[in-house]
């Protein structure tokens, strides 16, 4: 049993009996909300671990109930909706949530995604400095990449970017959020940037760049670095 | 001249039309119009017509009031009481406060007889129609009777006589056709002497701008005179009566003299006096008459056949029939004309002569007179117009007269110097034919003018320069002035002969021009398969050959809507879309210079066919100052009929297309509810039974608990995928499918999609291939991802047990992704269809569950993309298929080239 607790916010009954007892078998407590001012009023007060948001709320607007949760909290979110609109999750992202994932969705994939976001966030409290995942070794005080143990040669703007990745390890970041924070609020749009420097990156770090497995693409949202070992 | 009619006892067919025109028998009933005429106002017509309506109503007919006047009148308003009354249409013009009789309210009621006061009167300016007249010609149209009220002075034809006895002009005017075409005409009648009494004791009303004119206008003298002219038009029309009612029994003669009267009218200042002459003795013979223009192509200008036709349409109003003939021999055509009509007397203007004529003492009224023999012909003298009254006729703006002078003078100059040269060096017997090639030169360049003016030059110039004594206009020798006089014969002679030829080769060329471009026009009509191109080849044409703005207007969903304008910024305002639409409701010309609604800017014509009219043709002439040429009204006429046509051919394929198109929808609507009802219920077949079989069964064995929980996850995501696809496909068809232009990484989106299809349908691997360096297209990753997903699922799902193969790679300017399976294969007959929406490979028993609808989504997204997609069979070895998807790669930005 994990004891945490997790807030679910959806006003389907047969999504939250479903996840009340998936969740509940899976040691979580669940929290069930079924309106959005209901699941502020709870995200503040009960002060969940994690929160599986759900965007057609009776009430409110998921993305709202997101704003104003990531206004007071950094509690893990992962959105969960039917809405399969690439506007829809790069929104979400953009503002905010951990993780995204559509409806209809299999339950061990849910439980995985929540499990990174509540150690991520457990992660977070204390600033990551090094990264390790099978043979790659990324020091982020000293700006340095090791492969088994041998120096890889970045460009500034190569390491950047992985940085960024590597920070957010297991969870998706979206094109607008690494080309804001690599190359300037100025080139948000400019995925030909992107394209070519992951292309160039993977090259670098993957075992195998046909076959990568380090950086993920998330179509039409971002990239998603792997879960670290650490 | 025998008339077969004489001979014949069956009742006249033109006697019989008028009657049924008249008393609403034809086809579509007309409305019967009773007009009360008056000499005067005062004579108490409009008390006279309500007493009447009044009588009605108590028998029971539906009588309403369109509009009467009372002026506060206690007996007058004592009779409406008891009728209904319309309400007035209420505008404001310039920040006057206006009423005005209300036309489409009356339309609307549809009573058996409307009341309209003041048939002459002139309606505020954006009314429908300008006079009252053309709104009670509207009513009776739509088969309303109506009751109106006249006064004699307000009759077209009477129009100057009156102002003549009464020495007041008269402005409002009412064609004489509306009294001839009433049913009846009832004369309201007192004696002057009465109405002068009525007068002084206050008991009629005058508007205060009449009341100035009361002391000249109401004399004994004028309403007695008045009162005669009203007196003899209703006489007149009784005796027409009679006249018709012993036609249409046939009852045989005496017919009374049957006199048929032509007016033959030109350009000239005179033609409009004719006119009303002619009419004023047709009525007074009580004899047809018809109003004949002579178009003589090689002299008329196209103003002068403006002013033709101006002053036609003022005898058409006036009640004459109206013709034009073109003819380059004017008596002989013009007497052929009137013995075929039956013509006894012409009349004609002593100023109808050309000017050769005059030089000659040979007036083209001479002529006839000489010709005509049996027939009367009345020679006009042309009188100098009153002042007065507003001119019809405008003076023609003399253009390339100052040309043709100015020509006439440099080639004289250069006569007289060729001359002068030329009798330096030698000396000719006589350097007139010099002078003769001058004259010659003006009239093949520049017309008979041109050559006129240099021959009376060179007359002068060959005096003034060669002549002793030379530098002097006096003459030494007689035969030299009789020589002088020769040359000036011959030279006006041959100068006016060419010039005429080479007008008349020049008005060929035009005609021929014209001519041409409608051909060419019908050529491009008949090549234009779209609505579209016919009505933009409409509007370049009018335009082209007219100048000016041309717009098209179509109905479409209950509105009328510009389709096509040249120049393109062309726009209509809503009093003119107004007019367009009377256009397109009535089938009558409306707008600009016409009947209905003349103060927009645009004529519209309706663009009709026999069936329906298709469209309006707006055209906003350069010169609005003009009415048009009839050599444009024929052009645009010409064109109306053609595009009619043209767009009534290219709706009717439109419609058959839609239609087929409709009965497509159909089919694939069925193909979507057999597919619905067969691929949603399947799974759900297994869900529920699952389920149901778990809850129920209690002690079922674990192994078969899981197989029906696996059955459960599968079905749900067979059906998962099928809405998905439904969802897809309908964002593609509604447009709703937004594609990106970003850089696309295609083995990076290729990946993505080998990957999901292995999450979600796990143990289908595929061969990956990619090319090292592949190109970056510019697109949407995700819908490529989708593509690539939808091209490998349908590989295996279709491909049996082989293997799926994917490959990209570089091909000339294209990135090329091909998916290969080792199924079956494609019929070649089937490799186009494979595409279309709900087809599935194999018949309808042996089919692989589905939707048939990956692949036509990818071909929408491809498409969408801008690229290709097409399949090929066999792949290898006679079995397989190949689908290739061609997308154009893009080049990166040159900052980027470097990096990658």
């Amino acid at each position: 049993m994990t004891g945490l607790r997790v807030l679910v916010i959806d006003d389907e009954p047969q999504i939250q009996s479903l996840l009340r007892i998936a969740l509940g078998s899976a040691g979580y407590e669940v929290l069930p909300a079924t309106t959005g001012r209901d699941a502020i009023r709870l995200a503040a007060s009960a002060a969940p671990d994690a929160i599986i948001l759900d965007l057609g709320l009776p009430d409110l607007d998921g993305k709202e109930v997101l704003r104003d949760i990531r206004a007071f909290s950094k509690v893990p979110i992962i959105v969960l909706s039917a809405r399969d609109r690439e506007s829809e999750k790069v929104a979400a992202l953009d503002l905010g949530a951990d993780d995204y994932m559509e409806k209809p969705f299999g339950m061990g994939e849910l439980l995985a995604r929540l499990r990174t976001a509540a150690r991520h966030a457990a992660r977070a409290a204390g600033m990551v400095t090094r990264v390790e995942i099978g043979d790659l070794v990324i020091d982020l005080d000293k700006r340095l990449v090791l492969r088994a143990g041998v120096q890889v040669r970045l460009t500034p703007k190569e390491y950047d970017l992985l940085a960024i990745l590597a920070r957010n390890a297991g969870r998706v970041v979206t094109h607008r959020q690494i080309l804001t924070a690599v190359w300037g609020p100025a080139h948000h749009d400019d995925t030909q940037y992107l394209r070519v420097f992951i292309g160039q990156l993977r090259s670098k770090i993957e075992p195998d760049p046909n076959q990568p497995t380090l950086i993920r693409t998330e179509p039409g949202a971002g990239y998603r670095f792997a879960e670290t070992d650490t | 001249m025998a008339d077969p009619r004489d001979n014949d006892k069956r009742p006249d067919p033109d006697a019989l039309l008028a009657l049924s025109d008249r008393e609403g028998r034809g086809d579509a009933r007309r409305g019967r119009l009773k007009i009360f005429l008056g000499a005067a106002p005062g004579v108490g017509k409009t008390f006279a017509m309500l007493q009447a309506a009044v009588r009605l109503q108590d028998e029971g007919q539906d009588v309403v009031i369109g509009l009467v006047e009372t002026h506060g009148r206690a007996e007058t308003e004592a009779l409406i009481g008891g009728l209904e009354v319309l309400p007035r249409r209420k505008m404001t013009y310039r920040g006057v406060d206006l009423e005005e009789f209300d036309i489409d309210a009356a339309l609307a009621r549809r009573p058996g007889l409307l009341v309209v006061d003041e048939l002459a009167h002139t309606n505020a300016p954006d009314s429908r129609h300008p006079k009252r007249w053309q709104d009670v010609k509207e009513l009776l149209g739509a088969g309303i009777d109506v009751w109106t009220a006249l006064n004699i002075q307000h009759l077209e034809s009477l129009a100057d006589v009156v102002s003549n006895i009464t020495g007041i002009s008269v402005r409002e005017t009412v064609p004489d056709t509306i009294l001839r075409t009433a049913s009846d005409v009832v004369l309201v009648d007192i004696t002057p002497d009465e109405l002068i009494a009525r007068l002084n004791a206050g008991k009629v009303y005058l508007p205060e701008t009449a009341r100035r004119a009361t002391d000249n206008f109401f004399t004994t003298r004028n309403l007695t005179a008045l009162r005669e002219l009203a007196l003899r038009q209703t006489a007149d029309r009784v005796d027409d009566q009679m006249t018709e009612f012993l036609r249409q029994k046939a009852i045989e003669g005496p017919w009374g003299a049957s006199e048929r009267l032509l007016a033959c009218i030109g350009p000239d200042k005179a033609s409009e006096l004719l006119v009303r002459k002619t009419s004023r003795l047709a009525n007074s013979l009580n004899a047809s008459w018809i109003a004949v223009h002579v178009a003589q192509p090689d002299r008329d200008s196209p103003d002068a056949d403006r002013r033709s036709a101006e002053i036609l349409k003022l005898a058409e109003t006036l009640g004459a029939e109206t013709v034009r003939l073109t003819s380059s021999d004017f008596t002989t055509d013009l007497l052929r004309f009137v013995r075929k009509e039956n013509v006894t007397q012409i009349l004609i203007g002593r100023s109808r002569a050309g000017a050769l004529g005059h030089l000659f003492g040979r007036s083209l009224s001479d002529q006839l007179v000489r010709k005509a023999r049996d027939i009367g012909v009345h020679v006009v003298p042309a009188v100098e117009e009153d002042a007065a009254r507003p001119k019809l006729w405008r003076a023609p703006p003399r253009t390339g007269l100052g040309r043709d002078a100015f020509a006439a003078l440099v080639s004289t100059a250069g006569a007289v110097l060729v001359g002068m040269v030329a009798s330096h060096f030698l000396k000719l017997p006589n350097l007139s034919m010099v002078f003769l090639v001058a004259v010659l030169g003006c009239a093949a360049s520049l017309g008979t003018r041109a050559a006129v003016f240099a021959a009376l030059l060179s007359f002068v110039a060959y005096n003034f320069f060669f002549i002793e004594p030379i530098y002097n206009l006096s003459i030494a020798k007689p035969h030299e002035l009789f020589a002088l006089l020769i040359f000036l014969f011959v030279a006006v002679l041959t100068g006016s002969l060419t010039g005429r030829v080479r007008d008349q080769a020049q008005t060929a060329l035009n005609r021929t021009l014209a001519t041409q471009a409608l051909f060419e026009f019908s050529g491009k009509l008949s090549a234009a398969s779209t609505s579209e191109a016919v009505l933009w080849a409409t509007v370049t044409q009018v335009h082209a050959i007219l100048g000016g703005k041309a717009i098209l207007l179509m109905p479409s969903d209950q509105e009328l809507a510009a389709l096509a304008a040249w120049p393109p910024d062309t726009l209509v305002d809503p009093a003119e879309l107004t007019a367009a639409r009377w256009a397109l409701d009535k089938a009558e010309v409306a707008g600009w210079q016409t009947a209905t609604l003349p103060a927009v800017r645009y004529r519209f014509q309706p663009l009709s066919t026999p069936r329906r009219v298709v469209a309006v043709l707006g055209y906003e002439p350069l010169d609005k100052t003009h009415p048009l040429t009839p050599d444009a009204e024929l052009s645009l006429n010409a064109i109306a009929e053609q595009a009619a046509v043209a767009i009534d051919r290219v709706q009717l394929v439109d419609d058959a297309v839609k239609a087929a198109a409709f009965q497509e929808n159909e089919n694939v609507r069925d193909a979507l509810l057999s597919s619905l009802s067969h691929d949603l219920r399947t799974p759900l077949a297994s869900i529920i039974g699952a389920a149901s079989t778990l809850r129920q069964v209690h002690d079922l064995p674990a192994d078969q608990r899981q197989d029906l929980l696996l059955t459960i996850d599968q079905e749900a995501g067979r059906l998962s995928r099928f809405v998905g696809n439904l969802l897809d496909m309908s964002r593609i068809e509604s447009g709703a499918v937004k594609v990106k232009r970003d850089w696309v990484d295609v083995a990076d989106a290729i990946r993505s999609a080998v990957e999901r299809l292995l999450t979600s349908q796990p143990g289908r691997a595929t061969r990956v291939s990619i090319a090292p360096t592949l190109s970056f297209i510019r697109g949407d990753q995700e819908l490529l991802m989708q593509i690539v997903y939808n091209l490998l699922d349908n590989a295996h799902k279709y491909g049996g047990e082989g293997e799926v193969s994917i490959h990209a790679r570089d091909e000339g300017k294209d990135v090329v992704i091909s998916v290969t399976d080792e199924g079956p294969g494609i019929k070649p007959a089937d490799l186009e269809r494979v595409f279309e929406k709900f087809y599935r490979a194999g018949g309808a028993d042996r089919r692989k569950p589905g939707t048939g609808l990956g692949l036509s989504i990818c071909r929408g997204l491809v498409a969408a993309m801008g690229g290709t997609i097409k399949a090929e069979s066999p792949a290898q070895r006679r079995r397989g298929t190949r689908i290739v998807v061609r997308l154009p790669a893009a080049e990166l930005p040159p900052d980027m080239r470097g990096q990658a």
